[in-house]
């Protein structure tokens, strides 16, 4: 697997270039291309703290009467808003600095992306300090959702580039790395806070200003290590497939042609209906195992919600790698089609009161949500080439801000809505189950219907 | 020497990640505890 840079190197150009300009990031030859994962994990390990952000939700309700919420407290529902402003500013700002992070390079892009970040922290201390909550959406909301969108695709071109043979384990051993985030940062959030702890305060600027520093600083190591290959690198020894395959071109397309496509927006529905499948049982994950099975505590379903991080974590690379060697568009059948078939056997489960198999339904659900996170990048590398890959990832992500929305509104609203109608607890979720089953459905069919774009569009020969 | 650079750049990386793990499979065993 191992492989060195072969290809000549292209001189920086007239007049010295910046640090951070994509010229110096350009890698020698004799480089070793997996000496880049590491910097694509560093920035995704840290922006996936956002998965964890919920930890502080609690602590954020106790600012004021700190053992418990006081009247001028903020609500757990002020406070929720701070995560959705970030999911929907991570989808916007990846939408509309889509083509820089492609022109700039991912030394810049990531250098940016671990300001925005941790300067979110900082803000966002502030906020909490003087007790404005509108300083809060704006840290972590505005300026952190700009970080988690540039960070999140700034690595993405870079490693399709540097593993023509293996896209989607490359794409996948970075994306994992979200997933992976919200694993380090839960804990470290509730360690920080209780060392910070004192008798007039709960901890959390505290705890916010030190996130701040060092996932500044861990993701401007990713951003100071990662090399671009040299234009005309390949691996050595591996040769393009001389017969294009019907799905994989080796054709470009540019970013403002792609997004007029029918396959664009394909994919865009594929994703949504992914995610919204994946997310709204994440957000619910909790409540739903201790209203469906009589003696789960609080702590075990903690634990439940920890195993769905692993699974969405490892599903991220697991099947991501695979979609190398079975095609992007078997992945998204396996996803869709055994997605329906455990949506629709959780209720039987239910019932059948086995916390085991409840468990183990979730946790391929949650591979399977982390998974089209991760194999999207190759997917849309098969279908529109490298040359703007990233940039259109950008515009696609507009559907993961969608499905944020959607998913956890979907779940919350049809189990409110069966409660009131007198539907028991426990069998609350079998309505959103089968919800589930019909957006996947929806999802296979836009995946069906996915055809390798014209050559009329194709970099060169579009009017774009 | 690019072999001791791989190797520190992956447990920078790693060695957080490994930590993350094990703290929630700790946590999860209580749900089957």
């Amino acid at each position: 697997m191992s492989a060195t840079v072969t290809g000549r190197s292209d001189a920086p150009g007239i007049g010295a270039p910046g640090f951070l300009d994509r010229a110096r990031t350009i890698a020698p030859p004799g480089y070793n291309r997996f000496l880049v994962p590491p910097a694509a994990l560093a920035v995704h390990l840290s922006i996936g703290q956002a998965y964890a952000f919920s930890t502080f939700n609690l602590p954020l309700t106790k600012l004021i009467g700190l053992t418990q919420s006081a009247p001028d407290d903020w609500t757990l529902k002020q406070v929720g808003w701070t995560f959705s402003l970030a999911i929907l500013v991570l989808g916007l700002s990846a939408a509309l600095f889509g083509r820089w992070v492609e022109r700039a390079g991912p030394r810049k892009a990531m250098a940016v992306a671990a300001v925005c970040f941790g300067s979110g922290f900082f803000v966002s201390a502030l906020g909490i300090s003087q007790h404005q909550i509108a300083l809060l959406y704006l840290g972590y909301g505005v300026l952190g959702g700009c970080g988690l969108g540039i960070g999140y695709i700034s690595p993405v071109s870079t490693l399709i580039k540097w593993f023509p043979d293996r896209p989607g384990m490359a794409t996948g051993m970075a994306i994992m790395g979200f997933g992976g985030g919200a694993l380090i940062a839960a804990p470290l959030s509730i360690a920080l806070m209780d060392h910070f702890k004192t008798a007039s305060s709960n901890g959390v600027v505290e705890s916010f200003l030190v996130m701040g520093v060092v996932y500044c600083a861990y993701m401007l190591f990713g951003a100071f290590t990662v090399r671009v290959p040299p234009d005309d690198w390949k691996p050595a020894a591996w040769v393009p497939a001389s017969q294009p395959q019907k799905l994989v071109t080796n054709a470009n397309v540019h970013v403002d042609v792609a997004w007029r496509t029918r396959q664009f927006w394909l994919l865009w529905v594929v994703l949504c209906m992914n995610v919204t499948a994946g997310i709204g049982v994440l957000s619910q994950a909790s409540p739903m195992i201790q209203e469906m099975f009589r003696g789960v505590l609080p702590a075990a379903a903690a634990g439940f919600v920890g195993l769905l991080s692993l699974f969405n974590m490892g599903g991220r690379f697991v099947w991501a790698s695979v979609s190398d060697y079975i095609g992007r568009k078997n992945t998204y059948l396996v996803f869709f089609l055994l997605g329906i078939a455990l949506y629709a056997a959780v209720p039987t489960i239910g019932r059948l009161g086995s916390t085991p198999l409840f468990v183990l339904a979730f946790g391929i659900i949650l591979s399977m949500y982390g998974g089209g996170f991760a194999t999207i990048p190759a997917y849309l590398r098969d279908i529109f080439g490298t040359m703007h890959v990233g940039a259109i990832h950008g515009r696609l992500l507009t559907a993961w801000a969608a499905a944020g929305v959607l998913g956890p509104m979907l779940v919350n609203y049809i189990r409110e809505f069966q409660i009131d109608h007198g539907v028991p607890k426990a069998q609350a979720y079998s309505v959103t189950m089968y919800i589930m089953c019909v957006l996947l459905l929806v999802g296979l069919v836009c995946n069906l219907a996915v055809r390798a774009v014209g050559a009329d569009r194709h970099h060169g020969n579009a009017e774009g | 020497m690019d072999r001791l650079k791989l190797i520190v750049l992956w447990l920078i990386v790693g060695v957080p990640l490994a930590w993350g793990v094990a703290k929630t499979l700790q946590n999860a065993i209580r749900l089957f505890a």
